[in-house]
């Protein structure tokens, strides 16, 4: 019983962060725009929200200054890949690389491998909510997760209706589906684009911060060890839709809480649990694209 | 046709070099901000690495396996297909030439270092299959599954060489250092480190020149990465030409992890590639030289002596040397874009604008 629960408590602990970033990403993808600068934003949100804090020793400005930083970093993203019209995968691929290196560049200047936040830890961040807390399944899915878990679960309906129930969604989906008609409508396709990822670049700020502020209060480089395309890999299974894609990424964080619970178990050869969400989720996107592709007669890729 | 070719040659260098001018611009503004004299810091850097000749050496030392990870990013990127693989598939290579060097004793030097050679490029040429296959057969997106079997390589890797084959008796994870025989021997001209896998990189490059220029390949790779649907209709089969790629791409790598391995490293350790790590770093290299084998060619000595240089810098200054790593990030950054449109001449540009102006 308690092997379940922790299972499902760290299903759910790590699915958030891979959530939010699903949940940002789907909007640039349906604009046609492949962000794979996710990665390198949640680095962004995960650094500045845990430096930030470190130096003021104020939580709340960690939060603000994360996300500020994050925007910024979309604001860069949208304006060499949206107005100057150059290579989004490069541009997105520069951007994880520049992050991380201007972190590791601020690491060694305070001559130190990690920040660790001394005047809290990450038992503050959790909220138990009681009663429910001493129910055995229900409270390790519902109790004892911070602030950010629960806004992610509900951002995946909120991203829903946005999508699917908004004038914006609607445009947004049209840009990225047949750019000469959104025109002709006299869309701003640009404006779509850039509001697009900025959204995504907000929420990849949340889980940033959750990675590594809530969960940890503690910042190493190169946290993200492949989370933000994972996201993109699951955004690509679900082919954008909020519901699938939230799905897929659940799926992730079972297969991470499967090998984390597992290695407890396996000793020496821990390490190699590790690879179980990387190949899991190759394994998906390929039968997701059996699946698509399976009826078509078309020759070429 | 010739003129027209040199007409675009300015804007095309221009185009070079104005990223590279911009990000050692943003660069020297971060230095200047943490208190250092940012025109001494890239005296420092470039002058060590390029202007002397030991220091030169080492540079085309260190360039040669960036040669081949640029010409193994080329080869894919030019056909509009995105390998991000080459840091694993580099990783996959050195590490089992390694074992291979350590275990294998033949009577013959030559013989072993090509068994070394040929098995980093076997594995290098394996673990890009899968993801060629996938996107052959199923159209699964391969820049995705690269990116996510980096991680997966890099966790195996670290499994086997601090479980399995963990050299006993040494205080920090790593393999068992090769055999002699598997080693490149230092040529020892003017002290440097420079060794005989330049020359086999050298002579890799002027085999790519060959096809990328001559063979019926090399124009189909031009066709693909130009418009993928229009090269299956005039009947090249994609499909086997994609596989075929990736798999030229993944020896690439797995030759220049094994070179790596046998002419610098010598064992496999956790750091085997570096910070910012040799494939991503072809990256850079291929972008630089504009996918072009005599581009790539510069763009790995420049990028190499950045690299070296970052060592000077640690050494004589106070600023870290993860700024060379910032600098490659904006490099990246700015080469995406282009700044100069090179369908035109700058020539028939200015006259544009004057144009513009009378009227």
């Amino acid at each position: 019983m308690e092997f379940l629960n922790g299972i499902i408590y760290d299903s759910i602990y790590h699915a958030v962060p891979i959530l939010l970033c699903v949940l940002g990403g789907i909007f640039a993808y349906k604009a046609n725009v492949l962000n794979i600068a996710l990665e390198g934003m949640m680095l962004t949100g995960a650094f500045v929200s845990v430096f930030v804090s470190f130096k003021t020793e104020n939580i709340i400005l960690g939060y603000l200054c994360a996300i500020i930083a994050c925007l910024v970093i979309g604001l860069i993203f949208s304006f060499f890949g949206v107005t100057c019209k150059g290579n989004v995968i490069i541009i997105g691929l520069a951007i994880n690389m520049s992050v991380s290196a201007i972190a590791g560049f601020i690491l060694q200047l305070m001559k130190s491998a990690n920040i660790k936040l001394s005047f809290t830890n990450a038992a503050n961040f959790k909220i138990h909510i009681p009663v429910i807390e001493d129910i055995p399944i229900l409270g390790s899915i519902l109790s004892g997760h911070t602030v950010i878990t629960y806004v992610s679960f509900v951002s995946i309906i909120l991203i829903w209706l946005l999508m699917y129930k908004t004038k914006f969604g609607i445009y947004v989906r049209v840009v990225g589906e047949n750019e000469d008609s959104a025109k002709s409508l006299g869309l701003n396709t640009n404006k779509y684009r850039y509001l697009a990822i900025l959204l995504g670049s907000f929420f990849c700020a949340l889980a940033g911060i959750n990675l590594a502020l809530e969960r940890m209060t503690i910042y190493t480089n190169n946290m993200t060890t492949g989370r933000g395309f994972i996201a993109i890999a699951a955004i690509y299974c679900g082919q954008g839709d909020p519901l699938s894609c939230a799905m897929y990424a659940i799926i992730f964080g079972i297969a991470r809480a499967l090998s984390v619970n597992l290695s407890l178990y396996a000793g020496g050869a821990a390490a190699v649990f590790d690879i179980i969400p990387y190949v899991v989720m190759s394994l998906v996107l390929t039968l997701v694209s059996i699946t698509k592709y399976r009826n078509r007669k078309v020759r070429g890729i | 046709m010739v003129q027209s070719k040199r007409k675009k040659l300015l804007p095309q260098i221009l185009n070079t070099l104005l990223p590279v001018a911009f990000a050692f611009l943003i660069g020297g503004i971060i230095i200047a901000a943490i208190g250092e004299n940012p025109f001494e810091v890239y005296a420092i850097m470039l002058g060590r690495s390029l202007f002397t000749t030991k220091g030169l050496l080492n540079t085309l030392h260190y360039a040669s396996p960036l040669l081949l990870t640029g010409l193994a990013i080329a080869v894919t990127f030019k056909a509009n297909i995105f390998n991000m693989g080459v840091e694993g598939q580099l990783l996959f290579g050195g590490f089992f030439s390694g074992i291979v060097g350590a275990t294998l004793n033949l009577s013959s030097s030559f013989q072993e270092k090509i068994i070394c050679m040929f098995v980093g490029m076997l594995c290098g040429v394996l673990f890009a299959l899968l993801p060629a296959l996938l996107k052959a057969y199923f159209r699964v997106d391969e820049m995705v599954v690269t990116l996510m079997l980096n991680y997966a390589m890099i966790k195996i890797l670290e499994y086997l060489s601090s479980g399995p084959f963990r050299e006993e008796g040494s205080g920090y994870v790593c393999t068992t250092t090769i055999k002699e025989k598997a080693m490149f021997r230092r040529l020892n001209i003017a002290n440097s480190k420079i060794t005989a896998f330049f020359i086999i990189a050298v002579f890799v490059l002027i085999l790519m020149i060959f096809l990328f220029k001559k063979t019926r390949l090399g124009m189909e790779i031009d066709a693909i990465g130009k418009n993928p649907n229009f090269a299956e209709a005039t009947g090249m089969r994609v499909r086997r030409k994609i596989i075929i790629l990736m798999c030229i791409s993944g020896a690439l790598a797995g030759l220049a992890g094994a070179g790596h391995m046998m002419s610098e490293k010598y064992k496999y350790t956790l750091t085997f590639s570096g910070t910012t790590g040799l494939g991503w770093d072809g990256m850079l290299v291929s972008l630089l030289g504009k996918h072009n084998p005599i581009g790539i060619f510069f763009a790995a000595i420049f990028y190499s002596a950045l690299k070296t240089g970052a060592d000077s810098i640690n050494m004589y200054t106070a600023v870290p040397k993860e700024i060379v790593a910032v600098l490659q990030g904006l490099i990246i950054l700015f080469l995406a874009v282009q700044f100069i449109d090179e369908r035109y001449g700058i020539k028939e540009r200015i006259g544009k604008w004057k144009r513009k102006e009378v009227a």
